[in-house]
This record gives C-alpha cells, structure tokens and sequence, in this order.
C-alpha cells in the first residue's frame, strides 16, 4: 500500500510540475474563460450602444418622421435617433444642406420622402456615405412598418381592444414530456437546449479526458520499458501496485486539471453578465439536473478505470515509443466508435442502435450518459448498463493486471497473444 | 546463514530451458561471478534471483527465507541495459527509487548527496539524467541501486560501456561495498574484471553451469601450458625443444610458448641459457579467458 502511495506522488508530482501540463491547462483555462464570456462578448461587440443618427427635413411628413421618433424612443437602446435639419425651401438646397450636416458629422446618413400615391404612403430612401449598412436600414424599414400601419389603424378608427387583438403576437411552446414518471413535469424548449448542449459538452469531456489520459498512462509505461527504468521498478514494487499507482496518480493529475478548469468555467459564468447573456441564447445554468453532473462524474471514472487499465496493459506490451500507437489502436478505435455514436445519438436519444450499444460497456460511458441526458431510460435501463460496465471494469482490470505483469518484462517485436500466454505460463502469473 | 543460496534452479520457456539446475551460495562480503556467453541464461538467473520470474524447480533463499516482499529491500540491482527517466531530476527520481525500497525521503536525499560527493558529480543533483554524459548517467545508475544499502547487490555488466578512470573508480567502489559487508552477484564478460574481484565463479553454457567453485581452485584444474620468455637477443630452435607446441614471437622481443605439460618449461629455460642471458622467464598459469574460451568453445563444437 505503502509503495503504491509512492508510485501515485510520483506520478502526480511530475504531472504537475511539468512544463506541458501547466501550458495545457493554463491555454484551456483561457479558452474556456474567453468560451464563458464568448455570448456576453458577441452582444457587447455586435450591439451599437450609440444610436445612429439620420438626419430629416424638418416640417416634410411630420406624420411619419413624428411616428418614427415616437417608435424609436420608445425602444430601451434604440437603433437610431432623427435629426432634424431646419428646411431652406428649395429640394436641392435641402440636400445639400443634409449634405453639409453629414460632412460636419452631426448625422450618418438622411432620409429623404418621395410621394407614392398607390400605397398612399410616401417611398423613404435612406442615404448614407456606407455601402451596406443593414442594421439601420433595417431598423428603419422596421419602424417605418410600424408606423405605417398605426397610420392605417387610426385611419380605419379601430377599438382599443380591437387594435390589442389585431397586435397580439401568435405564442407557441414546445415541451418535452415525460412518461415513465407520473409526476413527470417534462422540460420545456430552453432545459432542452440546455441539456442537449450540457450533454454534448459533457461528452466531449469524456472522451477528451479518458482519451488523453489513457494515451498518456500507455506512453509513460512504454517509455519506462523503453528506457529499461521499468527492470528496475519491478524488482522495487510489486507490479499491480505499480500499475494502478500509476492509473491512480494520472486519474488524480487529471481531475485537477478538471477541477482548476471547471471552477474556471464556474466562475466566469457566475459572472453576472454572463447570466443574461446565456440567458438571452436560451440557455438556462439553473435548469441543469445536478443528478445529471453525478451521473457525468460516475461516468468518467467508471470510464477512466475501464479505459485506462487496457491503455496500461497494451502499453505494457510495445517496446518502443513508436509502436505503442499500433498497440493501443484497437483501443482507441473503440473510443472513436462509442463517441460517434454518441454523436449521432445527440439528435436521435432514442434510436435502437443508442439503446442497443448503451449496454455495450465499451460505449456505456459515452451513450448511457447521452440516454439519461436526452431521453428518459427506464431505472432498470440503467442499472443493468451500470452493471455491466462496473463487472467489465473489475473483470478487465484484473485481466490487465495480467497481461501488464508478463508484458513489462518482454522486450522485443510486439508479442501475438499466443506469445503472450506462452509468457504467462512461464512468469506463472 | 549464506545471504544468497540459489539451489539446483531450472526455469524453461515453453520447451526451451533457459537454466538448467543451476546451484550456488553467495557468502557475506563476497563478490560472485557469473560468466557465460551471450544467451547462456545469466539474466535468466538474476531475474530468478531478484524475483521478476519464479524458477520452475529448486528454492532461492536469502538469510535462510524463501522470497517474499520484505527481500526485494534487502536487493539492490544494476541491469545490464541502463535505464532512468530521462526528462526527470536525478534527485527526484533516485529518492523515488529509494522510497520505493522502503527508506524515508530524508534518509535518501542524505544518503544520495553522500554519493554524489563521492563521485564528485554534486552539481548533478539538480539536473535531468538526459543531460548527462554516458559515463555519469552510469555513476546515476549505480547509486540508483546501491542507495537503500542493500544487503545483496546484483550487478549485470557493470562496468560496461566506462572509460579505464571511471572503471576504477566503480571498481573500487564495489570492493568497498564487499568490505562492508555486502554480498555481490556479479555478472560480466570482462575477465580480468572477475580475476580482480570474484573469489568463486560458475560459468555457464548454454543454460547449463559447466564450469564451478573459487578461481584458484579452477585455475589449478587447468595445467600450466604457457611459458613466458625474454631475452636480449632472439634465441634459435625453441619449436624443436620436445614438448612445445607452439612459438610466437612478439613485436617487443620476446616470446609466448605453448607447452603440453609443465616439465617441459625447465626445458626451454636450460636451452635459452644455453644461448646468452635471459631477461624473463615466466611459466603462466592459465587466464580465466583462456579457461572461459576453451570451457565454452569446447564444447561449441
């Protein structure tokens, strides 16, 4: 117990020291902080907080250019504000009087009127020195709309209960029920979007998680049978000790790093900025299950130790640094088809091929998750996938445990498994 | 008690045996050779001794006991092919090593600065193993396995691969640690390396020990066939002299003579005084080379 303490200090104390962890988390803390902010950002950069200022004659269509500056006061950061710019008489003289106004930068641009007897509302043309400046013309074709059709309201001398009914906007909801539950509130469209978007970021976290630690723990075996530092470890402590001092340690690495980027992600959305922003693209922190975080934090570990034990037993078993990437394909390939089907399953919770291979424990990790995120999987659904995952985990474990103690002494080509047993037999593990 | 008392040992690999009722006793203070070519099954017989695979038939006791946890402390072990992580601090990782056997962080960190000093490498104390030179690396490894003051040191090949200073240097090192007490497997294909250290040696050959016991005793086993001779001016028909077998002249001057049997030195000294003085006249006992050559090249055939 002693000497597996030691292995697992070991290992954490050089994760942590060196130079490419720290450079890893500190870029990923980054990215996440900037990721936290990236909605309150996009508002803040895309938002005008200044109005644009249009110029208008001041006197033609009072009616209208009234109606605008109601509608745009009207709103809490309006689009743009009028100018109004006193008349001289003639049209010419009127123009470039709106000219002068722009060059002396009291405006942006100017609207100008020109009679339309068929629709019995003047065309308005915006002028302005910029090419496609959308956001204002559309804000003015917004309000012009508006202005417009209040015109046409009052004409036709509508009732105020009239007029409410005529402006009600159409309201429709969609909900996801629940049936398994009786009590079963469901989750309405922004707890989906949140859980489909918690799931996906959580799933990627998995397999990012499992997939580099477990790559890292085959690496350093190799590279310690490589540099022959592994004869003299074997004959210091008991292998398995090694072994899951190892898995341990690197699984304590990185949680650390999970934790240091979690509480950095924490804290950036906690910002209270944030929470309007997310609020506004839907997304809602507060409707996240906190079962669903327990369910993810099972999930990893059961996945990690599933995982990493096979990373240690194929890393046991290359010789070389290079080979240990053919080693642990078989491995790795098995991720890559539980996440893309994990992938898949974003969009189809429900479909024979998730359920099926959610009981798969390969892919238990990535699609049970997926399932109790995005559908509603009967209990014992759930229980049996666990089951199995768990019995697999302990099963393969022990059988890493094997191939680790017969592989770490076999230099040479990559041993077949017929190989592999012949030296089980002799090392009598 | 023997430290180390390795009896009538045999491991096989599938159907091949890699040792074959291998028996031999390490005293205190007593450095062991064991000599064989490439492949005879040395490193099969250390891996026995250290633990790593269990032999098929026969027992290994140290102090008396069977192999259990508590003797990999007691083992300290230097393999032939070096290892150290190469990215991390020889500090780190040899008070690692240490601690792994058992020792306080304290205790190690002491014991290896009284090392370092020793080798006069201190300034290394601080600096990645890849950073080292081949020969300091090798001065890293053999504190690696002598830090925890084991009271049984294999050593496979430790000399291998060092300039002539830094041999003596560990030479003299490893005689020390016989000194105080230590009993030392040792393992080389250097036989001048096992005339200076070992007092018993077992040479093996193709997983069998063929050759056992104290190097004098072999070395008495094997008649007095060389003669050593030296004089001013080169000395005619020493090959028609009864008995020598054969007469190389060398480029300093004088002359090494294969002989059948030991009566045939007094021979060659009566004829070369015969012709003028002589300088040197040596009958030689047979090197552990020669011994180790004919033991296992005879049998090659």
């Amino acid at each position: 117990m002693n000497s597996m303490l030691t292995v697992m200090k070991f290992t954490i104390r050089n994760k942590l020291y060196s130079k490419s962890y720290i450079i890893t988390t500190l870029i990923i803390a980054l990215l996440m902080a900037l990721g936290a902010n990236a909605p309150y950002l996009i508002q803040k950069l895309t938002g005008n907080s200044e109005p644009t200022k249009v110029g208008y004659i001041e006197g033609q269509h009072s009616e209208i250019t009234q109606g605008l500056a109601d509608y745009f006061a009207g709103q809490e950061e309006p689009d743009v504000t009028l100018v109004a710019i006193p008349p001289t008489g003639s049209e010419d003289s009127d123009i470039d009087a709106l000219k002068q106004a722009i060059k002396e930068g009291k405006i942006k641009g100017y609207i100008t009127f020109k009679e339309n007897a068929e629709v019995g509302f003047p065309d308005v043309t915006y002028s302005s020195e910029k090419l496609l400046e959308s956001s204002t013309s559309q804000a003015l074709q917004g309000a012009l709309q508006m202005v417009k059709t209040n015109i046409a309201v009052s004409a036709a001398k509508l009732t105020e209960s009239q007029q409410k009914k005529l402006f009600a906007p159409v309201s429709l909801t969609s909900v996801q029920i629940s049936l398994s539950e009786d009590e079963g509130t469901g989750k309405s469209v922004e707890e989906q979007a949140t859980a489909i978007g918690l799931t996906y970021v959580i799933i990627i976290l998995l397999f990012m998680a499992i997939m580099i630690t477990g790559t890292m723990i085959a690496t350093e075996i190799t590279a310690e049978k490589s540099s022959r530092v592994m004869e003299i470890l074997v004959t210091s402590v008991a292998p398995l000790k090694q072994m899951f001092g190892k898995i341990i340690g690197t699984f304590i690495a990185g949680l650390t790093q999970l934790v240091v980027l979690g509480a950095v992600l924490a804290a950036n959305l906690s910002l209270p900025q944030n929470k309007d922003a997310f609020a506004s693209f839907g997304i809602r922190l507060d409707s996240i299950d906190p079962l669903l975080l327990v369910f993810a934090v099972f999930f990893y570990l059961a996945g990690y130790f599933l995982f990493a034990t096979l990373f240690a037993a194929l890393g046991s078993m290359a010789s070389r640094t290079e080979d240990m990437n053919q080693v642990v394909m078989p491995v790795s390939m098995l991720m890559l088809i539980g996440f893309y089907i994990a992938i898949y399953g974003l969009s189809n919770p429900d479909s024979p091929l998730v359920v099926v291979c959610s009981f798969v424990p390969f892919f238990a990790p990535f699609l049970m998750f997926l399932r109790i995120g995005l559908s509603d999987p009967l209990w014992w659904e759930t229980t049996l996938s666990i089951v199995l995952l768990l019995a697999t985990t302990g099963l393969l474990g022990w059988l890493s445990a094997k191939i680790y103690r017969t592989g770490i002494l076999m230099y040479g080509k990559r041993p077949t498994i017929k190989e592999l047993l012949k030296a089980m037999k002799a090392y009598k593990v | 008690m023997k430290p180390l008392v390795v009896e009538r040992v045999v491991k096989h690999y599938g159907d091949k045996t890699a040792v074959n009722g291998l028996g031999f006793e390490v005293a205190e203070e007593e450095i062991y050779g064991l000599l064989g070519a490439n492949g005879a099954g040395k490193t099969t017989t250390m891996r026995m001794v250290l633990g790593l695979i269990l032999p098929d038939e026969g027992s290994i006791r140290y102090f008396g006991k069977p192999y259990s946890q508590e003797q990999l402390r007691m083992l300290g072990y230097l393999p032939e092919e070096r290892g150290m992580y190469p990215k991390i601090k020889v500090s780190d990782q040899i008070i690692y090593l240490a601690q792994l056997r058992g020792m306080s962080r304290k205790d190690a960190d002491a014991n290896l600065k009284h090392w370092l000093e020793k080798f006069e490498i201190s300034e290394y104390y601080n600096k990645k193993v890849e950073e080292l030179s081949k020969g300091n690396q090798q001065k890293i490894q053999f504190i690696a396995a002598v830090i925890h003051r084991p009271r049984i040191v294999i050593l496979d090949e430790a000399f291998s691969g060092l300039d002539p200073v830094n041999v003596e240097l560990l030479k003299s090192t490893v005689k020390e640690l016989r000194d105080q007490g230590t009993s030392i497997l040792f393992s080389t294909h250097r036989m001048e390396h096992v005339e200076e250290l070992c007092r018993n040696i077992t040479i093996l050959h193709r997983s069998n020990p063929v050759l056992q016991g104290s190097i004098k005793e072999i070395k008495s086993r094997f008649p007095q066939e060389r003669v050593a001779l030296a004089a001013d001016r080169p000395i005619e028909g020493l090959e028609r002299i009864p008995g020598v077998v054969s007469v190389a002249r060398l480029e300093n001057g004088s002359y090494d003579l294969r002989i059948r049997e030991p009566e045939t030195a007094q021979r060659i000294l009566q004829h070369a005084l015969s012709q003028g003085p002589i300088r040197r006249f040596e009958l030689l006992e047979p090197t552990l080379n020669e011994i180790f050559i004919r033991t296992v090249g005879d049998r090659h055939e």
